[in-house]
């Protein structure tokens, strides 16, 4: 039966080539329909993209943030002010051992003379040279590498120790927020990762409502289910992609917009830091994830309708 | 072996309506025959069961070897491919060419693209449409489009061609065109099942013809008969 059509059917390779060509036919197929449609298209684009730039909006002013809070070093770093009786041959010691240690990673000694040194480039010169010999005891800046809490105990507890100095709680609450913040945008993200889900899904529904009779035509031809879904799930690829693209471009703007007066912002504090936006190799990831976001949806609607349009099993009564 | 064969089949559709009861015929290869029968006869349904549109509630639908109760999944459309549909309303793509639309049978069977365009070309030849290869179906006449549905339906060489009502649009001289197109069929192995609600036609075409009544078959008339009647 159908004997002709066996004879023409081609071999391995030549099935390879039918399986590349039934894939042409959808990729061409899925961008004739974008084309036809491009007020609707756009709109579907426009509100994928914004649902994928707020997440991401959020989690670039994060990551802006942890950069900055990560410039500020010294935020880390512990100060221990030593008792005047130290000489500075003793500081450069005791500063010699605290470096071989575990949870330091690194000790920087300031003399007297340095701290003097400062002060009077401070405008404080005068007041100095009015108390006299040099007040300021050495200073020991030590940055952890471990955990702060611990080491700055440890510190105290040195004989040698006059004063220590470590202002951690503002940083602790900066990274909670930045904590919580990341898992704003985790949360967020997944949300609007849904609600972009949804709206591929609900476009390509509505596009199979409008094709349904084509659709049937197909089946009634004898299309595999995989050749009825291949050019929505392009479809929902190609919505993906381009809001995924659309979403950068909106951050670009945004971050653009922003740059130059916020760099204003903090030379104005003595800070040379600048605005970052998303690296290419992030970008590239965004638009794929995106794309691949778009084609899920798809896949998941078109199969509803496949599963709805199968024949019912024999015996059981029909619509 | 016969092309296909209804042993005792019945089909309920929900809601209770009995469209088919115990149904039996053969049809054998290169056979051309008419299912005819007043309007809710039970035509359409024995073609949809055919094609497997629907499924039969009792009863087996033979094609060759093949239970169509026991195809499922991909093996579907694996089945409709040998089937070749004709519709009344002809179910053209409407935004696809003439060629594309008869292109479309040879492309889900994974044929080659020049394959294609040979058999395509051929048969649009045969169907005085290799004019019209380009156009959009929507620019042509009823009974041009309704070739077009022909010539999908044919171009893959199905084992049997089933058309429900193919002349319910068209004027008795397209009409007569059609039919002797389809009489042509089985000398190239194709069987022809043609259902149809105009006796006229059926008995000029003096075929084999299945009369349905109420779901039942009424009658199974030999062209010998059907020449006496």
């Amino acid at each position: 039966m159908d004997s002709a059509m066996r004879r023409a059917r081609p071999g391995v390779f030549g099935r390879l080539g039918t399986w590349v060509d039934h894939h042409v036919y959808s990729f061409v197929a899925s961008l004739g329909r974008i084309a036809r449609k491009p007020w609707s298209t756009l709109l579907t684009v426009g509100v994928m993209a914004i649902a994928l730039a707020l997440p991401l909006g959020l989690w670039l002013v994060l990551a802006n943030v942890a950069r900055f809070s990560g410039d500020v070093q010294q935020s880390r770093e512990v100060s221990v002010f030593l008792q005047p009786r130290v000489t500075l041959p003793q500081a450069q010691a005791l500063a010699q051992t605290l470096r071989g240690r575990g949870d330091i990673g690194n000790v920087e000694l300031r003399t007297p003379a340095q701290g003097l040194a400062e002060l009077r480039a401070g405008g404080l010169g005068d007041a100095i040279d009015a108390a006299g010999s040099n007040p300021l005891p050495s200073v020991l800046i030590v940055t952890p590498k471990g955990d702060e809490t611990l080491l700055v105990a440890s510190l105290q507890r040195l004989p040698e120790a006059d004063l220590v100095q470590h202002d951690a709680v503002w940083r602790q609450r900066l990274d909670g927020w930045l904590r919580f913040g990341y898992r704003l945008a985790l949360v967020l993200g997944v949300l609007l990762g849904l609600g972009a889900l949804l709206v591929v899904g609900n476009t390509v529904r509505l596009d199979i409502q409008s094709r349904r009779e084509e659709i049937e035509v197909l089946q009634h031809l004898g299309a595999t289910d995989g050749f009825i879904r291949r050019p929505f799930l392009y479809l929902g690829a190609w919505y993906g992609l381009m809001a995924g693209a659309f979403a950068i471009g909106l951050l670009t703007l945004a971050a653009m917009a922003l740059r130059g007066p916020l760099s204003d912002l903090a030379t104005g504090y003595g800070s040379r830091f600048t605005l970052a936006g998303l690296d290419p190799a992030m970008a590239a990831a965004v638009v794929v994830a995106a794309a691949f976001l778009g084609w899920l949806g798809a896949g998941a609607v078109t199969g509803h309708f496949l599963r709805q349009t199968r024949p019912a099993p024999a015996g059981r009564e029909s619509r | 072996m016969s092309v296909l064969r209804f042993d005792n089949v019945s089909k309920q559709y929900a809601g209770g309506h009995v469209a088919l009861s115990d149904v039996s015929f053969e049809v054998q290869p290169g056979e051309m025959l008419f299912v005819t029968g007043h309007s809710g006869a039970g035509k359409s349904t024995l073609l949809k069961l055919i094609h497997l549109a629907e499924r039969p509630s009792r009863g087996a639908v033979l094609f060759g070897e093949r239970n169509l109760r026991k195809v499922h999944g991909s093996r579907v459309s694996m089945h409709r491919r040998q089937v070749g549909v004709v519709f009344q309303d002809h179910r053209l793509l409407t935004d696809r060419s003439v060629y594309d639309n008869v292109a479309l049978p040879l492309i889900l069977r994974g044929i080659r693209r020049g394959e294609i365009g040979k058999r395509v070309r051929s048969v649009l030849d045969k169907l005085g449409l290799a004019a019209r290869e380009r156009a959009l179906p929507t620019q042509l006449s009823a009974g041009e489009q309704q070739r077009v549905g022909i010539a999908r339906a044919i171009v893959a060489e199905p084992a049997l061609l089933v058309a429900d009502e193919p002349t319910g649009n068209l004027d008795p001289t397209l009409s007569a065109e059609i039919m002797a197109l389809f009489a042509s069929l089985p000398e190239r192995g194709t069987s022809v099942m043609v259902a149809s609600h105009d006796l006229g036609l059926v008995k000029r075409m003096k075929k084999r013809v299945l009369v349905l009544d109420h779901g039942q078959l009424a009658d199974d008339i030999s062209p010998e008969d059907l020449a006496d009647a």
